[in-house]
């Protein structure tokens, strides 16, 4: 582009399962006095108790794309939204989209990765998936999407704590752990929680939330080599040759790319004084350079995989193959 | 373009140019030719008086919210507007808005319309996946429905059949029909714009993977054109069909669509090679000239048959949104994100 790119737009995914409380959240962001507009793309407008001209009522339309990638898919509807809601770029400060209820993740993910206008105009800021502390064992117990809905979040707002004991409330945390070892939790009771923890978090910065956690690289081997969803983290602390990366996440996702939910990265490129973070949703990936290490920072270069069949020796091995001469 | 020589640009000697402070999403002349309308993101249309250009543009308070969609009205100097605010409203030459209908929470993206004789006329707006049609006076004759969002409407161009682009095609709706059984041209995936040859002899739908796709009329005979580097966002037929032009890549690219074309035949770029993609064309309704509008602003005029280009407008005021030529082909209207709006006299100058 010849001009340097507007400000993008921060765009927060909203998830849950129905009953979960991303209404009750929904109705906090827009009513609450935190000085910030934001357009707000649902689908059951029914539920909705407030009145507000940036409201967007749509139907989900999940189209396939014709890019060779065979889990690609997005969601045409917001295309067009997000293009018309750029008419009046000046009337908001960001977008948040709400799924329906048993929406996979994918599709709104992918959109935000696949569509150039999409791609130039916004950045994804965050997923934040609602889930209900009392029913969330039954809903996984019975639904792919809840499962789904956990792994691609970056923020997960655990809420109706009040209705399970505190034992229960552990375990329900250890299971979504068990899913995704590196989304932000945050136990509520009627989704009430401050904002700022939901919105604009710029979690794809993930150095930070990767920094927040001592735990990064502790391993979970049991749930290899089968359907459930888990989470791996790996560190390599030598420089980071970018073709070697290249090659090896592109055969990758090609080859795994249906059980990789989300793969994301912050690295250590050779001779490059910024971080190069790197995320994909299934087999769509994109990446750019980010801020400057700062002096002092260990500079390793950390990645992190959600999904099924993950194997932890040969992803450490591939991971570790990627370090330059 | 690299000269050593200061470009001289049209604007500055024969356009008219504001700086209106909103996205600008459509520019249409009036039927009479004796206005020029400018749709706004900030829900209001500035009118502009061809009499006299460098007077007042009027603004005229249209939608709470966004405009999305323009067109000519069937009256000859009035225009009609869709917007985010679910309201199809009617704009007159003299600057009243009213009310033709309101569809709650739905946004009207599409508008098409189609004057017959004795001040008869139709008026088709497509919001979500319905096509509302309506007479000239705002009353209406008939709805349409389809499988998806409609992403691109527009008449033949003898009024009598209405297509409508949506996800996994066309549909081909005849307008006298007593039972509505439309006609479907499929092909899989998701279709964003539309156009419709002059003499009716194709359609043809930009597409979400960079790429063309036609259908030849009536056989329905698939076309595929691609090359693109990214989303062709606006299609123009050249006067009687002899062309297509797009947007879509680093030059305005022109299909031809006789002798056999466009299959099989390599399209012409024309004023490309900077890396800056262009975002509109519009074909000039008299002679084989086309406009194209590029991201960083720049527009120019290309002559179709020798390739000659001539500078319109410099780059620097936001990507160009709208290009639109007046009737009689010598009035063109610009407009940019920016709020960049500019109406550029061709007329030969009376001295």
């Amino acid at each position: 582009m010849a001009e340097p790119r507007q400000e993008l737009v921060p765009v927060t995914v909203l998830t849950g399962y129905l009953g979960a409380g991303k209404t009750t959240l929904l109705n906090r962001i827009l009513t609450e006095n935190h000085g910030r507009k934001y357009a707000v793309v649902i689908n059951e407008f029914g539920e909705l108790g407030v009145d507000n001209d940036l409201v967007v009522d749509t139907d989900e339309e999940v189209f396939e794309m014709n890019n060779g990638c065979i889990c690609c898919t997005v969601r045409g509807d917001l295309i067009r939204i997000v293009n018309g809601l750029m008419k009046r770029r000046d009337k908001f400060d960001g977008i948040i989209i709400e799924t329906t209820g048993l929406a996979n993740p994918a599709p709104v993910a992918q959109t935000f990765f696949v569509d150039e206008g999409v791609k130039a105009r916004t950045r994804l800021d965050a997923i934040v998936t609602v889930v209900d502390a009392k029913h969330l064992p039954a809903r996984l117990a019975d639904s792919h999407e809840a499962e789904d809905q956990i792994a691609f979040a970056d923020v997960i707002v655990l809420n109706k704590t009040d209705l399970v004991t505190p034992e229960e409330l552990d375990d329900v945390e250890q299971r979504i752990r068990s899913i995704n070892r590196h989304a932000i939790i945050h136990r509520t009771q009627r989704a009430a929680l401050p904002i700022d923890q939901v919105l604009e978090r710029g979690a794809f910065d993930l150095s930070r939330i990767l920094a927040m956690e001592p735990d990064f690289l502790d391993g979970d081997d049991d749930h290899e080599h089968n359907e459930d969803i888990t989470s791996m983290g790996f560190e390599v602390a030598k420089p980071i040759d970018p073709e070697k990366f290249n090659a090896w996440i592109g055969a990758l996702l090609q080859e795994q790319g249906p059980d990789l939910l989300r793969t994301k990265g912050i690295l250590n490129y050779t001779n490059e004084p910024r971080r190069f973070a790197f995320q994909a949703v299934h087999m769509i990936a994109d990446g750019d350079f980010i801020t400057e290490w700062k002096d002092g920072d260990p500079r390793s270069s950390r990645i992190v995989f959600i999904g099924r069949n993950l194997n932890r020796p040969k992803l450490r091995r591939g991971f570790e193959g990627c370090v330059a001469d | 373009m690299s000269q050593t020589k200061k470009t001289e640009f049209l604007i500055d000697t024969r356009g008219e140019h504001r700086a209106l402070d909103a996205f600008v999403v459509a520019a249409r002349f009036s039927r009479d030719g004796r206005t020029l309308a400018f749709a706004l993101g900030d829900g209001t249309a500035r009118l502009v008086p061809m009499a006299e250009p460098a007077g007042d543009w009027r603004s005229v308070s249209v939608h709470d919210g966004a405009a999305l969609s323009l067109a000519q009205d069937i009256n000859p100097s009035g225009f009609l507007s869709g917007g985010d605010d679910g309201k199809l409203r009617r704009i007159s030459g003299d600057g009243e808005a009213t009310d033709i209908a309101s569809f709650g929470m739905k946004w009207v993206e599409q508008l098409a319309s189609h004057a017959l004789d004795k001040d008869k006329g139709l008026i088709a707006a497509g919001v979500g996946k319905v096509v509302h049609l309506f007479d000239e006076s705002g009353k209406k004759l008939k709805e349409w429905t389809h499988p998806s969002t409609v992403t691109g409407l527009t008449f033949d161009a003898k009024g009598k059949r209405v297509a409508a682009s949506h996800y996994n095609g066309v549909t081909l709706w005849f307008v006298a029909a007593k039972t509505d059984t439309p006609r479907r041209l499929e092909w899989k995936g998701s279709h964003i714009a539309l156009a419709f040859h002059p003499e009716g002899e194709a359609v043809v739908t930009a597409m979400q993977e960079n790429a063309l796709h036609g259908w030849k009329l009536p056989d329905g005979q698939d076309m595929r054109m691609s090359g693109y580097t990214t989303k062709t966002t606006s299609l123009s037929f050249s006067k009687g069909g002899k062309w297509l032009a797009s947007s879509g890549s680093d030059a305005m690219v022109l299909w031809p669509f006789f002798g056999g074309g466009p299959m099989g035949k390599a399209p012409i770029e024309l004023a490309g090679g900077d890396g800056i993609n262009c975002t509109q064309v519009a074909c000039n309704p008299k002679d084989e000239l086309v406009a194209g509008g590029f991201e960083d602003g720049l527009v120019v005029l290309a002559d179709i048959g020798s390739s000659r280009i001539l500078p319109v407008a410099p780059p620097g005021q936001g990507p160009v949104t709208t290009l639109a030529w007046s009737a009689d082909g010598t009035q063109l209207a610009i407009g940019t994100e920016n709020g960049f709006a500019v109406v550029v006299d061709f007329a030969r100058r009376r001295m």
